[in-house]
């Protein structure tokens, strides 16, 4: 009962649904579900599938998110491509495994619509959840509206499946902003798909017939090489991750910089540094105030592990001041902020031109990041660079003058 | 493209004559997908189940440990003496990362993505992950009916971690976290989770049963079984560890017998077609408690009111059984009629270096 042959078409589907769509055109073999708002509605989409025979496919209701990625992992180790997906407290629940997925190099994939963590229960979108597992190994990234996501998936399947990266994938996309607006989404052709992503073939699967050890217990100095090897995986997947979004142009005719996007930086003095969906606000914040005269442009990450330093650094070093938006939080760390402030300061270290930057804890919540604020955050940017310093480092917006 | 159609393996029984008996020497597969060389304790309970089960499994056969000493003693340094495919998973993931191969291979014959009889997959998760952290997840991969088999070799505590206290440990059982002392003389105070019947109970769909290392047949011929039911099935056998229990090494198989001739160990299988409990195992002899206690540091501390307590709890074991209790049992009972450990202080020595 192989995936029923489809034909390129325009649906109006939510970021959920394309996600779930994307799983039925890689064939997936094994699905594992825990309910959790927001992206429990991929998973509804999917047992839909399965229950309508359209994507044939092991349908797992775990007993907790812990054992849901447990079961994926199993499951990849065997041979299996495997879809599974969380949101806020869930992703968390299921730490442990991050890790261990990584280190056996076991490319299961992971879509998570972003929640914010209790307390209190918000079902508000804040990028915290994701963005505590950005160091376990796992390639990573944010769309920020539901046809990118759909390729998200799709790429990630591809890149973390190339027996040059063999790595998890977790494919985030905003709560609600992405996960529940509905939108325009062209489907591929199967064809389209089968040429771009091949079947996937673990090298060392636990197979009888060909025995193999995953994860044996080690001595200390037999630790080192392993995460090296992790290390040299993820560096890696750069020319990888490069290249499939060549072929993925090629094929699908929707081309993406796999790392960045710049939006109105021509002549730009200050810029909005984003993942996710705010960027879609902040691009009509900019051309308003671009029609009233502010040099503001918006540079949106794309991906953030691998975290690609060097584009980081000469794509900001273009402005004067650099304003971080952050939809994550990070108490107590270096900006007393989020955590994206940290990892841009460090990428613009060697840079001769450095400018300066500045955090907002802007979207916390799930709220909404308005219009108003964005001219708010504009002026805060375009004060320091008129005096040359910022005020502080973090801004919490809505909460000052 | 139709669905391939699964196939699984049948495998013989062992010829036992008698099942309870003390000695005999049966015909063996020469399959070893556990081979020496590894690094757990001499006299290791776990380690000889480990190479009973595998034998009566077979080379096509998928192992899953998680964390614990199998898992640590046996694959240290990067060597591992599978030779049949394992992988080692999170002590919490028992029946969840086992459900996952199981799925796997669900999805990948009947996708003609792998060709072949659908392997033995087996799931070797020590007491502390089946009994406390890893419990919801075997209770998952039993509920949703994953073929495959869990076992859970009991060694009735944390033996990997230094001897700690489980869901499993028994009462007056000596552990690091469970120590006697004036104001706790008998150690451990509360009775073991009854993990066994909870897993026939809360899925009477699975194959579910109670074995021990003292009687290999059995036991292999219940891996067996848990392997040819289609479905998932638990089995939990008794694996004395000389390490916590402090004991001679050579004496593994005889605890393994005592444990059962008392009566703190009682041998069962639920019949999943027929929905009820078989109880027809039966040791050669009975015996008290005290002749399995008084060969284990981890009971020297023991008073004579405790050990007349482990005898009530055997006795239950007994009636639950629907075995006639025999006089001296009774009497046995009855704290006026023991005498405390002699040992006590020697045991507590002992436990220091644990
Ligand atoms: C999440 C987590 N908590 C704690 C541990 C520490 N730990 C390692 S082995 C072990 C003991 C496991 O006991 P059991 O399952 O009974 O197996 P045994 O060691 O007795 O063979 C524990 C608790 C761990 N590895 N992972
Ligand atoms: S401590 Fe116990 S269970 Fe662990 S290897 Fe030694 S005898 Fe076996
Ligand atoms: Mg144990």
């Amino acid at each position: 009962m192989a995936t029923a042959v489809a034909k390129k078409k325009k649906v109006r589907i939510n970021g959920c649904v394309a996600a779930a769509q994307a799983a039925k055109y890689a064939d997936v073999d094994v699905i594992t579900a825990y309910p959790i708002r927001p992206y429990t509605a991929t998973m509804m989409a999917l047992a839909q599938m399965v229950a309508n025979g359209e994507l044939d496919a092991e349908y797992i209701v775990a007993d907790s998110e812990h054992s849901q990625l447990s079961i994926a992992h199993g499951a990849s180790s065997s041979g299996a491509r495997v879809f599974t997906g969380s949101s806020g407290v869930g992703v968390q629940f299921a730490y442990e495994l991050y890790s261990p997925i990584s280190g056996t190099r076991m490319p299961v994939q992971m879509m998570i619509a972003d929640r914010t963590l209790d307390p209190p229960g918000d079902f508000g979108s804040e990028h915290t959840d994701a963005l505590s597992a950005r160091d376990m190994g796992w390639l990573m990234g944010w769309s920020c509206d539901a046809q990118e996501a759909f390729d998200n998936h799709l790429l990630g399947f591809r890149i973390g499946e190339d027996r040059r990266v063999l790595l998890p994938q977790m494919v985030c996309q905003d709560g609600f902003f992405v996960s529940h607006i509905t939108t325009d989404v062209e489907l591929p052709d199967t064809g389209q798909v089968q040429e771009f992503l091949p079947p996937y073939t673990h090298p060392y699967p636990l197979d009888p017939r060909r025995p193999v050890s995953h994860g044996p217990q080690i001595m200390p100095e037999q630790g080192p090489p392993l995460q090296l090897e992790r290390a040299r995986a993820m560096e890696g997947a750069v020319p990888v991750i490069e290249q499939a979004h060549d072929e993925f142009a090629r094929i699908f005719g929707r081309r993406y910089d796999p790392w960045l996007e710049e939006f109105m930086t021509d002549g730009a003095d200050v810029v909005f540094f984003v993942q996710g969906a705010h960027a879609v606000t902040a691009r009509y914040a900019i051309r308003h105030m671009r029609e009233r005269g502010a040099k503001v442009g918006l540079v949106r990450l794309k991906t953030i592990r691998p975290y690609p330093t060097d584009r980081v650094k000469d794509a900001l070093s273009k402005f004067k001041v650099v304003g971080v938006i952050e939809t994550n939080l990070g108490l107590g760390s270096v900006s007393s902020g989020g955590v994206l402030y940290a990892e841009a300061c460090a990428a613009l270290y060697e840079s001769p031109t450095r400018p300066l930057v500045v955090s907002f804890m802007a979207g916390m919540g799930g709220e909404a990041i308005v219009l108003k604020e964005f001219y708010w955050m504009t002026n805060k940017m375009l004060d320091a660079q008129k005096r040359g310093a910022i005020e502080k480092r973090t801004h919490w917006v809505g909460f000052e003058e | 493209m139709p669905a391939i159609e699964i196939q699984r393996q049948m495998l013989p029984m062992f010829p036992s004559p008698n099942q309870g008996a003390r000695f005999y020497n049966p015909e063996l597969p020469e399959t070893e997908p556990f081979v020496p060389g590894h690094r757990t304790c001499a006299g290791c309970g776990p380690s000889i189940q480990y190479r009973m089960t595998s034998k009566a499994s077979g080379d096509n056969t998928i192992l899953v440990g998680p964390t614990g000493c199998m898992y640590v003693a046996n694959s240290s340094y990067l060597c591992t003496p599978y030779n049949v495919p394992w992988a080692h998973t999170q002590i919490g993931s028992s029946g969840s990362f086992t459900a996952g191969v199981a799925a796997a291979y669900e999805a990948m014959i009947r996708k003609g993505k792998w060709k072949g009889a659908f392997p033995n997959i087996i799931c070797e998760a020590g007491d502390g992950s089946a009994s406390d952290i890893g419990l919801a997840s075997i209770s998952g991969a039993l509920y949703r009916n994953h073929d495959c088999l869990i076992i859970c070799y009991d060694n009735e505590q944390y033996a990997n971690t230094g001897i700690q206290a489980s869901s499993r440990t028994p009462y007056g059982g000596m552990t690091t976290f469970s120590p006697p002392g004036p104001t706790i003389p008998e150690a451990k105070k509360l009775f073991p989770k009854d993990l066994a019947r909870m897993m026939a109970a809360g899925h009477p769909h699975c194959y579910v049963a109670t074995a021990s290392v003292g009687y290999p047949i059995d036991l292999m011929n219940k891996v067996r079984k848990g392997l040819n039911h289609k479905g998932a099935s638990y089995l939990m056998v008794y694996t004395p560890c000389q390490k916590g229990f402090v004991y001679e090494t050579p004496r593994s198989i005889d605890l393994g017998r005592l444990v059962v001739e008392c009566g703190l160990y009682p041998i069962w299988e639920w019949n999943p077609e027929k929905r009820e409990f078989d109880y027809s195992f039966r040791p050669q002899n009975m015996r008290p408690v005290s002749e399995y206690l008084k060969l284990q540091g981890r009971f020297g501390h023991l008073h004579a009111e405790h050990i007349a307590t482990l005898q009530k709890f055997a006795n239950e074991q007994w009636r639950m059984m629907k075995v006639e209790l025999p006089a001296a049992l009774i009497r046995a009972a009855d704290a006026k009629n023991l005498v405390d450990m002699a040992s006590a202080e020697a045991a507590a020595a002992i436990a220091e270096t644990v």
